[in-house]
């Protein structure tokens, strides 16, 4: 029988806290859900064991299923795969892909199969290597290869104007006819305020960006000049190839000041923390990702084409700054670090 | 004073509506995007949680018979860990795997940035609302809950003060005792304020996972808990606080100086050393006090001042020197904390009984 009167305090207790409770419920179910329309895209990259793909990979998946975006992928089976990445292209198109994200095995040689895909109503976004030409697709999110090479060659100047070092330096660079280590190259010497033949340069090899050439072709340079001081890498595996060349003729870290590009963990852990690496400029392969996939998800849902270049960014990493170029602490280069 | 004048349920409910104000401060905080209004929201959060915990203790002893007040006080103390393992658990979940990227904020515009500050900030108020609600809730059911206390005697309470002050004083077992609670506290907080920062600095854990490292810790601990309160059936207190104080200095010199997964490991397992230290420098410091436990009990009480000081320290070290040299303090200050246990096990004193005992 219900009794009219004065309810007891200690009723009201489950009472206030189902209200609590289906308040806190309806709160939760607001901030879940996804209103966007589900869009198909794809992403092709060069090889999966690459760690900088596979950064570039996880990041697009997690952008994906955050967005309500069902992502198709596909790997070539090396650097240099160009048939695989055709084949994934006519494959995601057919599958219903409205956007491609790739990362061009071959500049040249997969524009073809890009415009077709294009003429097929599908948007595409060339990942950190621009097709030859650039037009051949809608975008190009890339470092910015050049404004590398500057970054750490202002820091090799003025860490040589620091220590009070007459400078010799060796440079190792990718191979002939690369863009992105070209641009790097020419960034440096602009960044250090020398010119290709400077007399400071006591010379330069090819390293294909491998550790044992790498290795090898300081060996080379340190036969000519046993004085060099100044190092600049096109990317880390090159760079640990010259630190154990190096380390192998007894030079200390402190005596020689070893800038490279890219801003890998093993890099920024093993050999930027202890001082190994001086510097090294760091580049963000998840915001290539990140930022491709909600272009062409935004794209296929109506929104504007992606298009031009987007400076997808660099940070200078290193454990010892210098007055006047900007950088961040190891902690941020761990913190950011891919692979 | 709120508790000597009005009684303990007032403390306690000023206790709470000041907590939830300090939670409710936390909106104003996230509208100005400015670092002092939200030191200020956590300033009054933890004002009110402070007056909260130095009057439910002593209501939780007063609200029944004397014979079972220690047995009330440790099942009310053991829901303190459940509590922290959930506010980290919202802070794995909720807060660190939603903030915005670092490298995307590289690439922003200011107003991107001020945007995704907003964003992050956004993350933040909801679980400290959510508290405030809580808050809210349980002062509402202790307003309207019919509790009564008996009052406390006053009698000769000044004179009996000074004395006890001077005789605790010249007491170099409580002396030190104090001393290490201080360190004991300050290693406790510079570990667990610092283990996501050594996570995400020094190994390169992403902030989504960082927080499970923080949320091992405290589950490492109160499992720990449990164990110690066995192993101190067998052994002789002070001895397992020498052991563990020791373990304790171990465990943070590998995270100082193995700065990989292998160092974050060791930086969790400081927890299993921390678990037994609070109740057992407590209950050694206070023997055989007699009639000056009470005012010995509140000194080391005081000694929780550590927490507060010592983090700001590995903060100074953590900027100048990196997230794992910073773990050189929580190694000092459980030196200290073993040489405490060892000058126990070494000297003698006139023995007393334990009037009571307490738990962090």
């Amino acid at each position: 029988m219900w009794k009219r009167g004065r309810r007891h305090p200690g009723q009201l207790a489950p009472r206030l806290l189902a209200v609590a409770g289906a308040g806190l419920l309806a709160v939760l179910s607001l901030a879940c859900g996804n209103d966007k329309d589900k869009v198909t895209l794809g992403l092709i990259v060069k090889r999966e064991s690459n760690p900088f793909f596979v950064k570039i990979e996880d990041t697009a998946k997690d952008t994906a299923g955050d967005d309500n975006v069902k992502l198709l992928t596909a790997a070539g089976k090396s650097d240099i795969d160009n048939r695989t990445q055709v084949a994934a292209l006519a494959k995601m198109t057919a599958e219903g892909a409205k956007g491609i994200l790739i990362t061009p095995a071959n500049s040249s040689a997969i524009v073809p199969a890009i415009e077709k895909a294009r003429r097929a109503g599908v948007n595409v976004i060339a990942l950190d290597t621009p097709t030859r030409p650039r037009s051949a697709v809608n975008a190009l999110y890339a470092t910015d290869n050049f404004e590398a090479g500057d970054l750490i060659g202002r820091y090799a100047k003025a860490k040589a104007k620091a220590d009070a070092i007459e400078p010799k330096i060796a440079m190792l660079d990718l191979a002939p006819g690369i863009t992105s280590g070209q641009l790097r190259h020419d960034g440096f010497l602009k960044g250090f305020g020398i010119k290709d033949g400077d007399r400071r340069i006591v010379g330069s090899v090819n390293t294909l960006g491998e550790t044992g050439r790498g290795e090898a072709g300081m060996k080379a340079l340190l036969a000519k000049d046993p004085g060099i001081n100044i190092v600049y890498t096109v990317n880390e595996q090159a760079a640990f190839g010259a630190a154990a060349a190096l380390k192998a003729v007894g030079r200390s870290n402190d005596g020689v000041i070893l800038v490279s590009v890219d801003g890998g963990c093993k890099a920024i852990k093993d050999y930027v923390r202890p001082g190994v690496i001086d510097a090294t400029a760091q580049q963000y392969p998840e915001n290539m990702a990140r930022e491709g996939v909600k272009a062409l998800a935004k794209a296929a849902r109506g929104g504007p084409k992606p298009t031009g270049f987007l400076n997808t960014g660099l940070e200078l990493i290193t454990r010892d700054p210098v007055k006047g170029v900007p950088s961040e602490a190891v902690a941020f280069g761990v913190r950011n670090c891919w692979g | 004073m709120i508790n000597r004048r009005f009684g303990y349920k007032a403390g306690v409910l000023a206790g709470l509506g000041l907590a939830a104000v300090g939670g409710l401060l936390f909106i104003p905080a996230s509208g100005l995007l400015k670092f002092a209004p939200f030191l200020i929201a956590l300033f009054v959060l933890a004002a009110g949680l402070s007056i909260l915990e130095t009057s439910a203790n002593p209501f939780v002893i007063a609200m029944g018979p004397e014979e079972s007040a220690t047995q009330r006080l440790n099942l009310a103390q053991a829901f303190n860990p459940v509590g922290a393992n959930i506010g980290v658990l919202l802070g794995a979940i909720v807060i660190l795997p939603n903030l915005t990227p670092e490298a995307a904020k590289v690439i922003m515009s200011p107003a991107q940035l001020h945007d995704a500050q907003e964003h992050d900030l956004s993350l933040v108020l909801g679980p400290y609302l959510g508290i405030a609600a809580v808050l809210v809730l349980i002062w509402v059911l202790i307003a309207l809950r019919k509790m009564p206390t008996p009052a406390e005697e006053r009698q000769g309470e000044g004179e009996a003060r000074t004395g006890a002050l001077r005789r605790l004083w010249r007491n170099r077992h409580y002396r030190y005792g104090v001393a290490a609670q201080f360190f004991n506290v300050g290693a406790q907080v510079c570990a667990w304020s610092f283990t996501i920062q050594y996570a995400r600095d020094v190994v390169g854990v992403p902030p989504g996972s960082a927080g499970w490292y923080l949320q091992a810790s405290l589950l490492l601990f109160l499992v720990s808990r449990f164990v110690m309160t066995y192993l101190l059936g067998i052994f002789r207190p002070t001895k397992l606080l020498a052991l563990m104080g020791a373990l304790g200095v171990g465990l943070s010199l590998i995270g100082v100086f193995s700065q990989n997964k292998v160092g974050l490991l060791a930086v969790v397992g400081i927890s299993v050393s921390l678990s037994l230290m609070f109740p057992t420098i407590y209950g050694v410091a206070l023997r055989g006090l007699g009639e000056d436990t009470k005012f010995g009990a509140a000194g080391l009480v005081m000694a929780i001042l550590g927490g507060a000081l010592m983090p700001p320290i590995q903060g100074k070290v953590m900027d100048q020197s990196g997230a794992a040299f910073g773990y050189i303090i929580p190694a000092i200050c459980l030196a200290l904390v073993t040489c405490y246990a060892l000058f126990d096990l070494r000297t003698h004193r006139n023995g007393g009984r334990l009037v009571a005992e307490g738990a962090h």
